[in-house]
């Protein structure tokens, strides 16, 4: 992909006043390209800044080993919101969506598995081989997931109430919330108020008996965040990310991008690549332009930023022209990664056992959940655990594209991996991780290993490095009960921050991290008014 | 023909007595039985070993509801509350921190350590006894029901709502987050030394089975603070004579009203007929009607155990199966031949007569809560130790000592069993005297008596299941309208004229007595007796 120019001389200097954006968005992921698609689609002349030569951020389709490419960092498309896909109409940009989401393939026991469908009655065949009463408990969960999801949604899709006027008119949206989860009836609304806050493990251990399918389902609960299945409050993120939850994306992350991209230029949508804002210019308490790397001022009164916040504040907008506890509040933002982004290029099929020939795209190995928790226990002292949780996926079997004829691409989220290694980070460290991750996935595919034929580590602090993603984290700061919501802080929890003209629209804000588009258009929606 | 009860108490323990005083006072004829030989459940004295008097159990009175104290006189039937002076903090290396009443000297104290920390110290505190003013208003006060439309539960959520507003925005917003924080992500927003932040995050995890990095801690950290706002009282004391002091004067003023208490009784049977209780089954067969019937055993022995499931609906037997008891902590007392010196601070000044914490650091706390979540007991477990005999001669002879050390972890469920305890007795008990000899190398040869209670050995004793001294974990999924069951936080249950009065009811454990005055309350309110 290659850089597209603005009609500037280039260099240094301001931007021809004719070429001056009405609003310029930093950063090309999902979110920022929403963000732009629909604020160019409401007549605003966008400029898109992206520092990577890729567009796509974690969710960019990008070569690691000569003829293999990924489908992205992330992984998971089932949380792209359908409002989003609506709005810009991305059917027509070439968005396809599945009915539902992909079933996930559940490692068992070395050498077997099961595939989980989402659907219970499709699921419950599979499930009933190993338990009825999990295959019972299976449409019990799921029946009450879609009971709630719909409220769910709603607090998942509006932003957030302002924090610090929750009474008088401030109070009415809230109220409205309020009432909507009052009339699932007072048995569900104890119910989701007594889940949220607990462990997931508590939650997955009240309805299922098989070990794999707990661990399978609650990996999403841990991944955005600082936590093991045994930490209080991880339920809450597994209730947000299964309400929020619709058919996945075919292509996966990387077919989000190519749909949004187009949308985006159809719109009128500037994007240009290799461009690195190194700073955001505020006078007299706004925006005044963004300064790239090498000097050059693109002039603009509004920026939507979607790189994480503590990026934002922290490198981007001088320091004088925030107040000193919304600094504050940002440097404290917990979110570090613990997730390490191995992919592998592969030679032959990639086949996992007891799928009965269905194409497995996405896999996560683990054993138990306390299995899981003792996954988790070495990183809070900056070690590497000996074993790793997986979340595999093929992106190869929706997109053989992507690799040499009748060869695959497995990538790999792999948790518990911490930023912060003790022993430091470095070329043994990384092959460390690589090891553990074919390890794992060798339990499943037993043959696997002769065949791989790279693989490339990214490191917690290689994902920093590369993606902008602070402190390794994919989320833009942890999925934790007090980030939710009033994120990244309470002065900017609504996307307006006290920079006037600064907005931000990114995985900081609420809803929350993931290829979702959610911020991304709440934040636009912020700049519209 | 054998009198009938206005109400019968089920556990003659600290809340079960509170509530018979408040029954006797508005008249009625009411019957504690508890089946131990001595009042007091978990907060009594007993001795132990000749002429030294332990409290055996739970050893500080802190958040006693100060009204009770006067409404009851409890003071004219000998309750004696002796202040704790201090909180002391051995360190491994030979220093140590100590936090006085005097606020000057402990940030003396604290600057040692770190001068920023010294500085923020009293500001920190002053934010908490704000918050805590906010958190008192709910426990003296049956718990919100949120589900309910009735125009005097919508009152009672608006009140809790105005006088939620009336913090400072600021407040408001930090109240928010601590909710569901974890007590060291709480204290690194304020504080940076670890050897101030280790002694400070524990006061989230006592008797709670999770650990200070995991969320839903911070909170209660506040409870710390209550006391002190409480006016009359000191935040943390010394019941004279024991913890025992204060049930046995509870006693004193219910027999003094009218009430019968009966010791050695232990109840077999809650009777329940067409779904109301009509009285209790003691052992060995006697049979005692009542109107009603308040239990203030937790609610598994109660429900699960005297009840019956064939009383109840499958659902509300769900619930009560999953509330977690999940018992986490046990007790070591020792009768000490002489005044045992701490090296790092020779002497038995004011220092010793606080509570005495061991817990060198938050790494130390988080490595002794991964030991105990997969069953095995703290090697190095965190230690709150007292010596009440330093500032109340009455329960040890003269220049001899009683010790009494509250241990975290010890789960109730080993990975062997809880019934392989009585196996590990020992080897735990030993555990925690290497703790303690670190810091004071004579312990051992002091020792003339031990007494070792593992969780397993707590449940024995005192009844409370899984030997969890709250009657229930304190998680958010387990407090206020969730306690013990969502829906049932007011002190009924679905058995007509049986009611909840101990601490598996809101506002939870510790000796506050609030629920047993609320659950009496509440009944005198219901016009049923």
């Amino acid at each position: 992909m290659t850089g597209e120019t603005t009609r500037t001389a280039g260099g240094t200097g301001r931007s021809a006043a004719n070429g001056t954006p009405d609003v310029t968005v930093i950063g090309a992921g999902v979110n920022g390209l929403t963000a732009a698609a629909l604020l160019a689609k409401a007549g605003r002349r966008v400029l898109v800044l992206e520092r990577r030569e890729a567009i796509g951020g974690l969710a960019a389709s990008e070569e690691f080993h000569p003829g293999y490419r990924t489908a992205g960092v992330l992984h998971d498309t089932t949380g792209f919101r359908e409002g989003v896909a609506d709005a810009l109409a991305l059917a027509r940009y070439g968005l396809v969506r599945h009915p539902e989401p992909l079933p996930v393939w559940a490692a068992t026991a070395p050498g077997s598995g099961i595939l989980l469908h989402h659907d219970p009655g499709r699921a419950a065949a599979v499930l009933g081989a190993q338990s009825e009463a999990d295959a019972a408990a299976y449409r019990r969960y799921r029946g009450f997931l879609n009971e709630v999801a719909p409220v769910v949604r709603r607090v998942l899709d509006a932003p957030p109430p302002d924090p610090v006027r929750m009474t008088g008119r401030g109070a009415w949206p809230l109220l409205g919330t309020a009432l909507a989860f009052r009339r699932l009836g007072r048995k569900t609304l104890m119910e989701i108020l007594r889940v949220a806050p607990m462990c997931v493990a508590d939650w997955m251990n009240e309805h299922f008996e098989t070990e794999a399918i707990k661990v399978a389902l609650a990996l999403p609960a841990v991944a955005p965040t600082f936590a093991g299945p045994w930490s209080p409050g991880t339920a809450a993120n597994l209730l947000l990310h299964e309400c929020a939850a619709a058919g996945s994306v075919q292509g996966g992350p990387a077919a989000v991008v190519r749909a949004l991209e187009a949308a985006a230029r159809a719109h009128g949508v500037v994007i240009r690549t290799g461009a690195a804002v190194e700073a955001i210019e505020v006078s007299g308490g706004a925006v005044t332009g963004v300064r790239l790397a090498g000097g050059e001022v693109v002039g603009t009164t509004t920026v939507a930023a979607s790189c994480d916040p503590r990026h934002t504040f922290l490198d981007l907008v001088p320091s004088r022209e925030i107040p000193y506890r919304l600094e504050h509040g940002v440097r404290h933002v917990r979110g570090e990664g613990l997730a390490a982004a191995v992919h592998l290029a592969v030679r032959g099929p990639v086949a996992f056992p007891g799928a009965d020939g269905e194409p497995v795209a996405l896999a996560r190995i683990g054993t138990t959940l306390d299995g899981m928790e003792r996954t988790f226990d070495p990183v809070k002292y900056g070690q590497l655990p000996e074993t790793l949780t997986l979340d595999a996926y093929v992106p190869t079997v929706e997109d053989p594209s992507l690799a040499p004829e009748g060869c695959n691409v497995i990538s790999v989220l792999a948790y518990f991996v911490p930023y912060d290694l003790h022993a430091g980070w470095n070329e043994a460290a990384r092959a460390a991780v690589g090891d553990r991750v074919v390890a794992a996935l060798a339990g499943a595919l037993p043959d696997l290993t002769g065949r791989i034929e790279a693989r490339q580590v990214l490191a917690p602090p290689d994902l920093e490095t590369r993606y902008g993603a602070v402190r390794g984290h994919l989320f833009h700061g942890d999925h934790a009960l007090d980030q939710l919501l009033f994120r990244p802080v309470a002065e900017c929890a609504q996307y307006r921050t006290p920079v006037a003209g600064l907005v931000l629209c990114g995985s900081g804000s609420h809803p929350g991290g993931g290829v979702t588009g959610a911020p991304g258009a709440l934040g636009a929606k912020a700049i519209l008014g | 023909m054998a009198t009938t009860y206005d109400a019968v108490i089920v556990g003659g323990g600290h809340n079960g007595l509170v509530s018979a005083a408040y029954l006797a006072k508005a008249g009625r004829k009411v019957l504690v039985l508890e089946q131990r030989h001595v009042l007091g459940g978990a907060a009594t004295s007993e001795e132990l070993h000749p002429g030294f008097t332990f409290s055996v159990f739970s050893y500080v009175v802190s958040l006693f509801r100060p009204h009770i104290i006067r409404e009851l006189e409890l003071a004219r039937h000998g309750l004696e509350i002796i202040p704790l002076e201090a909180s002391f903090l051995p360190l491994p290396d030979g220093d140590s921190l100590c936090r006085w009443a005097d606020p000057h000297l402990t940030r003396q104290e604290i600057a040692r350590f770190n001068p920023r920390d010294a500085e923020v110290y009293p500001e920190f505190g002053l934010a908490m006894r704000k918050m805590a003013h906010f958190v008192k208003s709910i426990i003296d006060q049956p718990a919100p029901d949120i589900g309910s439309l009735k125009p005097r539960d919508l009152a009672q959520l608006l009140r809790l709502g105005k006088h939620f507003q009336s913090l400072d925005p600021e407040l408001m917003h930090i109240h928010l987050k601590m909710l569901t924080m974890s007590a060291v992500d709480f204290l690194d927003q304020w504080f940076e030394s670890g050897v101030l932040k280790a002694p400070m995050s524990v006061s989230g995890i006592i008797g709670t089975f999770l650990g200070v990095r995991s969320p839903g801690t911070a909170y209660v950290l506040l409870h710390h603070y209550m006391g002190e706002i409480d006016g009359a009282f000191r935040a943390w004391g010394f019941s004279k004579g024991g913890t025992g002091g204060l049930s046995f004067a509870i006693a004193d003023a219910a027999r003094a009203l009218g009430a019968e208490i009966r010791t050695e009784a232990r109840v077999e049977r809650i009777r329940v007929k067409n779904g109301k209780t009509t009285g209790v089954v003691l052992a060995g067969g006697e049979e005692i009607a009542a109107r009603a019937v308040l239990s203030s055993v937790d609610p598994r022995l109660t429900f699960l155990g005297m009840v019956g499931e064939e009383h109840l609906d499958p659902e509300f037997t769900t619930a009560i199966r999953r509330y977690k008891l999940r018992g986490s902590s046990g007790k070591v007392n020792l009768a000490l031949d002489a005044f045992p010196e701490f090296t790092c601070r020779p002497g038995n000044g004011p220092h010793m007569r606080g509570d005495i914490a061991i817990a060198p650091g938050i790494d130390y706390l988080e490595r002794a809560y991964d030991q105990a979540k997969y069953g095995a007991f703290s090697e190095r477990p965190y230690l709150n130790i007292v010596i009440p005999s330093l500032v109340d001669p009455t329960v040890a002879p003269p220049g001899k000592h009683v010790l009494s050390a509250f241990v975290q972890y010890a789960p109730y469920n080993l990975a062997t069993g809880p019934e392989s305890w009585p196996e590990h007795r020992e080897a735990f008990g030993e555990a925690v005297i290497d703790t303690i000899q670190e810091y004071c190398p004579r312990i051992r040869d002091l020792i003339l008596y031990k007494q070792v209670l593992t969780p397993w050995d707590i449940e024995q004793q005192v009844g409370l299941s899984e030997g969890n001294i709250f009657q229930g974990e304190l998680s958010l999924e387990q407090l206020l309208f969730l306690r013990p069951a969502p829906g049932w936080g007011r002190y009924r249950t679905p058995v007509d004229g049986l009611w909840m009065c101990g601490s598996g009811a809101h506002p939870g454990g510790g000796i506050m007595g609030a629920p047993g005055e609320l659950a009496a309350k509440a009944l005198l309110r219901s016009r049923s007796i």
